[in-house]
């Protein structure tokens, strides 16, 4: 895969996979914490950081997903084989995930009053009133639909990792840069 | 006995694990510079959690796991000698920038065995080391880091070790036959 497309695709593969490691790792940490007040603020660091990658991987999401379908839109349906089908609906499913596990934490920390400043740049509008129910429900639709990510991903691997080690060369494009 | 001699062997999945391992450590380490930077000496530790109901609701907390937070911290700032702050950030950022070769010249291994040998051999042993450093700084300080740090750090020794040994035993020749 030498084009500059393919290159874009494994760089944010790789970009999002660490990002997404890195997102669980670190919250199962801050959330152990104090709770913020004016004599704690540990919190402030790490949830800023927790956002802004959440936005970001958002962005490179919505960018992958969008060439993505614009490719296969341009593939004609019958090239495509039954476990050609599966694998697209399971990579589909992974992108549909990381977006609502993006989406429902930014929606719950609208809710919870925190404002966002991506990258520690711009600000984004509070377009939200603080509200503790809407903000529950985001987060807890955050947290599930984070365990059953995580648990896609663990699937992911281990079927990226049996295709590796058979020598298949179905995992290969992912490791061309 | 080489990996060469082992018939049929798929030496492909040296550069993938290489590559899934490196992932781990980028986010493991990631987390560890950011832990550093964040509990930082001089805040006053002393205060009294801030646990208002609402939030332990929001948080699915009980109260005296908020308090207990604050021990979480604590134990943090109590245990950790002077240097071990600095000393452990330099130490995880040159981890971090070694788990990333790791991984780029993993992926180049899947391809290229023989051009990505040396350099992922050289992110390996970089690895290896690192994680002695580690052992050894946490190895000095009390009984509270100890338990936090040295047996995750112990398996990422064996991880680095047991990698670094399939690259050494990799024979170039043997891509020719087996791929």
């Amino acid at each position: 895969m030498s084009d500059k497309g393919g290159r874009s695709k494994v760089f944010f593969h790789w970009l999002i996979a660490i990002s997404i490691f890195f997102l669980f790792l670190s919250s199962w940490w801050m959330l152990a914490l104090p709770l913020p007040s004016e004599n704690f603020t540990y919190r402030q660091l790490p949830f800023q950081l927790h956002k802004n990658i959440g936005i970001t991987i958002l962005a490179v999401t919505t960018y992958l997903l969008a060439t993505r379908s614009f490719k296969v839109r341009r593939k004609s349906l019958s090239s495509i084989t039954k476990p050609g089908r599966l694998r697209d609906r399971v990579h589909q499913s992974i992108y549909f995930l990381i977006a609502l596990c993006c989406i429902s934490g930014y929606l719950s920390s609208s809710y919870s009053g925190w404002g966002t400043t991506i990258w520690w740049v711009v600000d984004l509008p509070s377009w939200a009133d603080e509200s503790d129910s809407l903000n529950i429900f985001f987060s807890d639709l955050h947290l599930w639909s984070c365990w059953v990510l995580l648990s896609v991903i663990v699937g992911h691997i281990g079927v990226a990792l049996y295709h590796a080690f058979r020598n298949d060369q179905d995992t290969d494009e992912m490791y061309r840069w | 006995m080489s990996i060469k001699e082992g018939n049929n062997a798929n030496i492909k999945w040296i550069g993938v694990t290489s590559v899934l391992f490196g992932v781990l450590l980028l986010a493991n380490h990631g987390n560890e510079i950011l832990r550093q930077s964040v509990i930082a000496p001089g805040v006053a530790i002393e205060s009294a959690a801030d646990c208002r109901p609402d939030e332990l609701e929001e948080e699915n907390l009980s109260l005296r796991e908020c308090q207990l937070m604050v021990s979480n911290v604590q134990i943090v700032l109590a245990s950790s000698p002077s240097w071990f702050r600095s000393v452990s950030i330099c130490l995880y950022l040159l981890g971090f920038v070694s788990a990333l070769l790791s991984l780029v010249f993993g992926m180049r291994f899947v391809s290229s065995p023989n051009s990505a040998q040396r350099p992922l051999r050289a992110s390996f042993v970089s690895l290896v080391a690192i994680d002695l450093l580690i052992f050894v700084a946490v190895s000095t300080t009390g009984p509270l880091l100890r338990s936090i740090y040295l047996w995750p750090n112990l398996l990422w020794l064996f991880i680095h070790l047991a990698l670094l040994a399939a690259v050494l035993s990799y024979n170039s020749e043997s891509a020719q036959e087996v791929n």
